[in-house]
């Protein structure tokens, strides 16, 4: 049997001494593909073919798709199956290629020629197999969140597999996420051998090698009778936010944190808020007024949606002599409001004399992600992270946080007292909190809603955390401990994640009631999203820290 | 200084494009002072929609001169761009461009606000910003906008009843669409203007009181009555009943009119013998519930009740001739009401509601009667009862005060003017806690 073996050779000497890659090979408009029976044991070598390549190598060279038609066509099944895995295993070797576009297309091609098609499925009501493939949401060029339905009523399904437009396999039994659909089961007059996890699945996956092309997905399923059936799938979606949101309202379908259902979306909503992170560098960055450079503290403040929030701030900072003598910087969130803040900032500039610096962001990049950027911009020992509907009560708050914190030992990061607009408390450390029952782990903030004089709310303490809305951190610290993380989605959670990493650093977490501002939370995100979010934000958050949680808690009370 | 100092008056509005209370107040003050002589007053009117039709007189600038008078000046400003929750302009530049020029180029030596609105309170920042510490500034209050989103009204929408209390969640009732975090912002970003602030004229104690009980500075905050130039009292007619009534203001629920047409309704059906005549404007700017009740009020009044409509300040002492009692019965506190002031010029009494700044200024059975706010029935009584008696109307007549005089009230501004110029500059050592604003063009300043 001859051995389908793919090697990487230059067709002569003189004119390619490197090794080419795969992308070049089948992305370029000429392709040699060499078959050399050299030695008896019949090989497969691709290369392009030179122009000034002699003519006893030209003579031995095909085309692509002479040489799938005449030559490989001709294998067995098997063979055939082989020769696309080895190309998918090649191609997730293979470095880069300057055309990724065209190998793909050329993989396609191949795998088209290659593959026997099974047969397809027919959703009818007396038919045993039923197979249906819902979605495709890209993640990158190689995770996908996909969404189907798969039933049998002859015989327990064995396997369901995907296979990308270029011709990767992906297996997505046992560990994909099955859920019943009742509505899918009460349209078959069987009932379906698919078992208790459910007809239909959803989850995330990854193939082997990049899947770039939107169309070509099939989906294969089997039973154990060996009867297997495809279906074709669907237009690749490839928009993030979208993705992000359909895969969050996946959620709803549990009620718990520790299922198979995290396992899915927690590495694909991961891999989404890489990629937005990744997109919104600072794009540029603009200075009003001179912001004193050497300056001991620095201000990070995110600006999303609203943007009115800054005129806010600035007329209270303009009675504060430290805020002048700080490094402000804005951090714009909301990409799409650069014009209208740029005109705006720059009269509110004139109007209040209080410089600041504003970094625009080139694409929105959530809460963390501003604040990360922010930091990495400004030149003080002390980092202050503050929200945009932060209102200080009164002058002299930053010199007493920053004073308190130079003067704690082992401090990691340092709240103050945040209050409602009816002087109740917002913020007075975080704890944590489970419902009965192994429940996620929500945060709470101590006394809130009760007055800000209350004496319990008055005591200077280490605390598990304290509200990212306010938090005083060293600048050197926070860039050791990588910043926020970016993992949670939109501004939550971040704050005590960070306050937890900083513990197993040895550092504490403290609170102080002497300092007190306002924070007039929840003006800038709609309700509804917000709802999913903080669903998988308390989720991860409890995945992340659960014995953590436990211990501190425990410790603290 | 040159040898008068400089006084900047800023008013909304100029009283020779739309007659007002404040703005009439505020020009009669202007010139009072320049006729004084120890001050060189400027005047600067808001203008622009929807007070006057043209939003822009000449390019490049917002300002233009009013009658040829060297110290007015008109300022246009774009009420489409502005802000009503917060009081301020969307765009700084009428602030931060076109007044900081004015302000430079005028040099004011003391700045007396009448008004804030549609320029915005940030011009007082701007003011202090480019004038420097040591620019006593001035703010004559005139009603309660700072307070109350609801046109500084103080009457809760949800009951109609006067709001004794603001708070960002009482706001909020008032109107669910702004939040309780937005009402908190909105009052700490006009106190933060307002601190720029040296002294607050209040011409009432019920108006003192509740600005500083919302947050000024008690000391900030001096009572200084309006001040009336003097006028020729209309002639008390001898009659043997004191039985006509008058009522002069705007036809709306605040000045409470429907109140006094079903007071007067209770009494032509008593067939008490009594008249009263109706005068006022901008029905035709009431909601269309109010004009129907106030139309069938007056068709249900019409053989006590005259209905005469707009008219002319001119006209005055001849509505006053005719009249015995001026009645005020307004559901809204009121500030320091002119009618009360010109029922005074001209010795008739007040018959009016029983809440701030009406009950303060009318003392009940001495200059005036009080009657229960809001309440006809009550009215109707105290109307019964000071129509029966000539002697009661003699002796509450003999006793009504004559109101500030313009005079006396130039007089004490002078002073004002005068303590908070020494005490600026015997503070100058000390100042500059607030730079002046930069001298950079808007332009010039950002770097990419």
């Amino acid at each position: 049997m001859p051995e389908a073996e793919l090697e990487r050779r230059p067709a002569s000497e003189e004119s390619v001494d490197e090794l080419q890659p795969l992308a070049a090979l089948l992305a370029a408009d000429v392709v040699a593909v060499h078959l050399s029976p050299e030695d008896g044991e019949p090989g497969l070598e691709l290369s392009i073919l030179d122009e000034a390549a002699p003519e006893e190598v030209r003579s031995q060279c095909v085309d692509l798709r002479s040489l799938l038609r005449e030559r490989l066509g001709a294998l067995a099944l098997e063979e055939r199956e082989a020769v696309l895995e080895l190309l998918d295993e090649v191609a997730a070797a293979d470095p880069g290629s300057s055309d990724p576009v065209g190998l793909a297309t050329s993989r396609a091609l191949i795998r088209e020629a290659l593959r026997d098609p099974l047969p397809p499925t027919a959703v009818e009501r007396d038919e045993p197999q039923g197979l249906h493939f819902d979605s495709v949401l890209a993640l990158d060029d190689n995770a996908f969140y996909v969404r189907g339905w798969a039933r049998d009523g002859q015989a327990p399904l064995t396997r369901l597999t995907m296979l990308s437009p270029e011709g990767s396999r992906i297996e997505l039994l046992p560990g994909i996420y099955r859920e019943p659909r009742p509505d899918v089961d009460s349209f078959y007059e069987e009932p379906a051998h698919t078992g208790a996890d459910g007809t239909g699945f959803l989850g995330y996956c990854e193939t082997r090698s990049p899947s770039l092309l939107s169309g070509g997905w099939v989906l294969e399923m089997e039973n154990a009778l060996g009867v297997a059936r495809e279906v074709s799938g669907p237009q690749v979606s490839r928009d993030l936010l979208a993705a992000r949101a359909a895969i969050l309202s996946d959620l709803h379908k549990e009620n718990r944190w520790d299922t198979v259902l995290m396992d899915h979306v927690v590495p694909a909503v991961t891999r989404i808020q890489q990629r937005l992170e990744e997109r919104a560098a600072i794009k540029e960055v603009w200075e009003f007024g001179e912001v004193p450079r050497g300056a001991k503290n620095s201000i990070v403040i995110p600006l999303y949606g609203r943007i009115d929030f800054l005129e806010h701030q600035l007329a209270q900072f303009v009675h504060d002599p430290e805020l002048r003598e700080s490094e402000l910087i804005y951090v714009l969130d909301s990409p799409e409001l650069a014009s209208a803040l740029e005109l705006s900032a720059g009269q509110l500039f004139e109007l209040y004399g209080v410089p600041f610096r504003v970094a625009v962001l080139a694409q929105n990049g959530g809460y963390s992600v501003a604040n990360n950027r922010g930091a990495s911009v400004a030149g003080g020992e002390l980092l202050l992270l503050l929200n945009s509907d932060v209102i200080p009560d009164g002058p002299g708050w930053l010199g007493r946080m920053a004073s308190f914190y130079e003067e704690q030992k082992g401090i990691g990061a340092l709240g103050p007292k945040l209050l409602f607009e009816d002087d109740t408390l917002q913020h007075a450390g975080i704890k944590f909190q489970r419902p009965p029952g192994g429940g996620a782990w929500e945060n709470e903030h101590y006394f809130k809603g009760l007055h800000r004089d209350l004496p319990a709310a008055n005591v200077t303490r280490p605390v598990p955390a304290v509200s990212g809305a306010c938090l005083m951190i060293a600048r050197e610290l926070f860039e050791k401990v990588g910043g926020l993380r970016g993992m949670f989605v939109q501004g939550d959670y971040e704050d005590t994640d960070l306050g937890l990493r900083l513990r197993e650093r040895g550092l504490e977490t403290w609170y102080l009631p002497e300092v007190e501002l306002y924070h007039l939370e929840g003006q800038s995100y709609a309700l509804e999203t917000r709802h999913a979010m903080s669903r998988y934000n308390v989720w991860l958050h409890t995945r992340l820290w659960d014995s953590e949680i436990e211990a501190v808690t425990a410790e603290i009370e | 200084m040159s040898a008068k100092p400089k006084i900047l008056y800023v008013s909304h509005n100029h009283p020779t494009i739309r007659p007002g209370g404040a703005e009439a107040y505020a020009y009669e003050l202007y010139r009072a002072v320049r006729d004084g002589g120890e001050f060189e007053p400027l005047f600067l009117a808001r203008t622009g929609p929807p007070v006057s039709i043209s939003s822009r007189y000449h390019e490049g600038t917002l300002l233009t001169g009013v009658n040829e008078d060297p110290s007015q000046y008109f300022f246009y400003t774009d009420t489409l761009e502005y802000d009503w929750l917060n009081g301020t302009p969307r765009g700084k530049a009428a602030l931060t461009k076109y007044l900081r020029e004015f302000l430079r180029a005028t040099e004011p030596d003391i700045v007396h606000l009448q008004h804030t609105l549609f320029f915005g309170y940030d011009m007082l920042r701007e003011i202090r910003q480019t004038l420097g510490e040591g620019v006593p500034i001035l703010y004559t209050l005139h009603e309660f906008l700072p307070i109350c989103h609801r046109n500084g009204q103080l009457v809760r929408t949800t009951t109609e009843k006067p709001c004794r209390e603001e708070s960002p969640r009482r706001c909020h009732e008032c109107f669910p669409e702004v939040s309780p975090q937005a009402f908190f912002m909105r009052k700490r970003f006009i106190q933060s203007q307002m601190s720029a602030v040296d002294r607050f004229i209040a011409p009432s104690n019920f108006l003192r009181d509740r600005f500083v009980d919302w947050g000024l500075p008690a000391d900030k905050v001096v009572l200084e009555e309006y001040g009336r130039l003097p006028v020729t009292a209309a002639p008390t007619r001898e009659r043997r009943k004191r039985n006509r009534l008058v009522f002069i203001g705007q036809l709306s629920y605040f000045k409470g009119v429907n109140v006094l047409l079903k007071a007067m309704k209770r009494l032509q059906e008593d067939e008490v013998d009594v008249h009263c005549a109706v005068y006022g404007a901008n029905l035709e700017l009431q909601p269309d519930e109010f004009r129907a009740e106030f139309a069938e009020l007056l068709e249900a009044t019409k053989e006590t009740v005259s209905f005469e409509g707009e008219f002319n300040h001119d006209d005055l002492p001849m509505i006053m001739a005719d009249a015995d009692w001026v009645v005020v019965p307004s559901v809204w506190w009121e500030n320091s009401p002119l009618v009360i002031q010109e029922a005074a010029q001209h010795r008739r009494p007040v018959i009016a509601s029983d809440i701030g700044g009406m009950a303060e200024k009318v003392h009940d059975g001495v200059s005036g009667l009080h009657f229960k706010a809001a309440d006809p029935a009550d009215l109707a009584a105290t109307i019964a009862g000071a129509i029966s008696s000539r002697k009661l109307w003699d002796e509450l007549q003999r006793r009504i005060e004559p109101p500030y005089a313009m005079d006396e009230h130039v007089r004490s501004l002078t002073r004002q003017y005068k303590e908070l110029l020494a005490s600026k500059a015997s503070d100058d050592e000390e100042e500059l806690v607030t730079p002046r604003a930069p001298a950079t063009e808007i332009e010039g300043v950002r770097y990419a």
